[in-house]
């Protein structure tokens, strides 16, 4: 029995590593999967900005180009082949086209602007623009134009956000509080349910039964109106 | 108001059976596994469904709002059942017309993605999933009342097993399907069955067979047990059939179209000749189709009188369905009431259910996106179509297919050896019935 107990304790402490290990991961760029992930993933760290992309092993084009009011003061490639692969690097300006498909799971650049104000960026998938596939900074930071900029501070204000202003939350709760009515309703029940529940159990066994119920509710109604407020700090 | 209280408390005593009712602990554990479940139930309700869901009421909105009866020629009653539901949602909530527009959308794409991305998903969602809960409420009661008579312990575990089954959760609150509606008739007509009402019963299951098709699995189950003359055989048999043959008869005259060989022609009823064994030539054997013979004969011969034999072997077909066929997700849910009433004398079977539950998970990967990540659309759909997919990252490190299939190997052994395990308690409970026979 102590066998297996240590067993679970292992593998549970694997898996919590793992999870930490995959949510350290998301910390540093934005956690994408070669050859799984699908899009452009964009992300900036030490001052250099990586644009990587990745397709669920199908033959996919990606081409485009970065421009910037700066200068490019250095770049590296990431898993870059020859023979299918092409960049072109300027003074302020990289071009670039490459095609991934079952063997190759990604590819990738990196490169430092020094003295610049914005970053532009023109990015395609298959000669065609898919701008939900371009994740800028984070998970579906995705630009509303074809031909995009990002000022110089984009990606720490993106960094900055709260989890709450991440996807999926930001519309989970907007849909919680913009049907107020029925949220409101469902968590009612939910709480006389559980209510009910400490009534047979819990309060049962106490004196002042009347007292212990009334107390619960009015914590209930207090919760109601404590979520209204916390969603609408969230939704605003 | 007294007449009131007393029609109240023996319709109390009648549904939650008079041992348990008359038991003030006994009641006190019923109603805190109900509140318990009921809760469980809630937390899920408005947050996820499968595509199949928005299907349903969208051809119930057709008949709703615009007339059309015509929408789903397969399942008429199932149909008939959510039109009048949705007519019903439609008084009481006026403001459902708001939808009319994204149901009667003919894009099944772009209905999907204007259905979650509306602000009142939620509501619509357990608008919807409220009438599972309904009839859920009721088989709870009615497999309350199938077994173990005179054994309230015995009895409030069979509850609880069927209250906190996780495939009856996941089936029916996250992933939303309807087929409660049919085991409910089924459940109805075993109880009937149980009560000697053997025409009522066989009646009952016939309307179950024109709901959902799957009952008419365990119709030579319940002539065998019901029939005690060669008359009997022949009565029954023709009522089995007549739910069926009335919706054929309907069919061939309302839509000038047979439902007997639309269904035999369906893709589904492929899924039960999907297991064979080719021989030469032309020759085959469908392995399911021979099991089942095995299955009904075995029942024939063994003692019919015992009740939870003929529980057993519904049990016995409806995992011999899953182990040997294709199947859908919701397909595990008929198997259910069977095993929760098996748990009580075999706890083993319970752990093997849990596997059977953890290995569904695994095997509904192969089914991709609709039942994997876009259940949990309705909370962000833009969040949940880009997020990567479970298919693509088991194919980035080895074949998907292959790998699901490992799960369904090893699940089709487990619910194999499951058949095994009731098969030993088929015997236990002949043995039984022979010594009470000899007492």
């Amino acid at each position: 029995m102590a066998n297996i107990n240590l067993k679970i304790k292992t593998v549970v402490t694997g898996l919590l590593l793992a999870l930490t290990l995959l949510l350290l991961t998301g910390c540093t760029g934005i956690f994408y999967i070669p050859g799984a992930s699908y899009g452009y993933y964009i992300w900036e760290k030490d001052g250099s900005i990586f644009v990587e992309w990745s397709v669920d092993r199908k033959d996919t084009k990606f081409d485009g180009k970065v421009t910037t009011d700066g200068e490019i003061s250095s770049y590296k490639l990431k898993e870059w082949e020859e023979d299918s692969d092409t960049i072109k690097v300027e003074e302020n300006e990289i071009k670039f086209s490459s095609i991934l498909d079952g063997e190759d799971y990604s590819d990738g650049f990196s490169f430092t602007p020094d003295d610049y104000t914005y970053l532009e960026f023109d990015l395609k998938i298959n000669d065609g623009y898919d701008l939900s596939r371009i994740n800028v900074g984070g998970f579906l930071e995705s630009p509303g134009d074809s031909v995009f900029r990002v000022e110089k501070d984009y990606f720490d204000k993106v960094r900055m956000k709260h989890w709450y202003q991440k996807r999926p939350f930001p519309e989970f709760f907007y849909k919680l509080f913009a049907n107020k009515y029925f949220t409101f309703l469902y968590l009612f029940i939910l709480g006389v349910i559980v209510i009910e529940i400490l009534r047979i159990t819990v309060i049962a066994r106490k004196k002042k039964k009347i007292l212990w119920i009334t107390f619960s509710y009015v914590i209930l109604a207090v919760v109601e109106v404590c979520i209204y407020f916390i969603l609408k700090f969230l939704v605003s | 108001m007294v007449k009131i209280k007393l029609f109240l408390n023996n319709l109390c005593r009648t549904i939650a059976s008079k041992e348990i009712f008359d038991n003030k602990g006994y009641l006190r554990r019923l109603y805190k596994y109900f509140l318990v479940g009921l809760l469980v139930r809630l937390i899920f309700i408005p947050f996820f469904f499968q595509r199949d869901l928005l299907s349903t009421y969208q051809r119930a909105a057709e008949t709703v709002f615009t007339g059309d009866f015509s929408s789903n020629f397969e399942q008429m009653l199932t149909h008939i059942i959510h039109s009048a539901y949705l007519l019903i949602l439609k008084f009481i909530f006026p403001a459902i017309n708001e939808i009319s527009s994204v149901l009667l959308e003919e894009n099944t794409w772009v209905s999907w993605i204007n259905f979650n991305s509306s602000y009142n998903v939620f509501t619509l969602l357990t608008l919807f999933k409220i009438l599972y809960l309904l009839f859920d409420i009721a088989c709870m009661f009615i497999i309350l009342q199938l077994s173990f008579d005179g054994e309230p312990e015995n009895r409030l575990r069979v509850f609880k097993f069927w209250i906190f089954n996780p495939v009856v959760i996941f089936v029916l609150y996250i992933f939303a399907r309807h087929d409660i509606i049919g085991i409910f008739a089924t459940l109805l007509a075993l109880l009937l069955a149980k009560k000697e009402r053997k025409y009522w019963a066989i009646i009952v299951l016939a309307l179950g067979i024109a709901l959902r098709f799957f009952p008419i699995m365990i119709l030579p189950l319940l002539i065998f047990y019901l029939a005690r003359t060669k008359r009997d055989y022949v009565t029954l048999s023709i009522i089995g059939v007549s739910g069926l043959a009335a919706m054929e008869l309907f069919s061939y005259f309302y839509f000038g179209r047979s439902l007997i060989f639309t269904l035999l022609n369906a893709q589904h009823f492929s899924y039960i000749l999907s297991p064979r064994l080719e021989l030469i030539i032309h020759d085959r054997i469908f392995i399911f189709v021979a099991a089942y013979v095995v299955i009904i004969l075995s029942y024939f011969h063994a003692k019919k009188e015992n009740f939870d034999l003929l529980l057993n072997y519904g049990a016995i077909i409806y995992l011999a369905y899953v182990s040997l066929c294709y199947f859908h997700p919701q397909y595990m849910l008929w198997i259910v009431p069977f095993l929760v009433i098996i748990f009580v004398r075999r706890r083993s079977l319970l752990y093997y259910h849990w596997i059977q539950f953890a290995l569904l998970m695994i095997i509904l990967i192969y089914w991709g996106d609709l039942v994997t990540k876009y259940v949990f659309a309705p909370i962000d759909h833009r969040y949940f179509i880009f997020l990567t997919g479970i298919i693509p990252i088991i194919e980035r490190f080895y074949d998907s297919a292959a790998f699901v299939n490992i799960f369904r190997s090893i699940f089709t052994g487990v619910s194999l050896w499951m058949i095994y395990l009731i098969y030993k308690d088929n015997k236990e409970l002949m043995g039984s019935k022979l010594n009470n026979n000899r007492l």
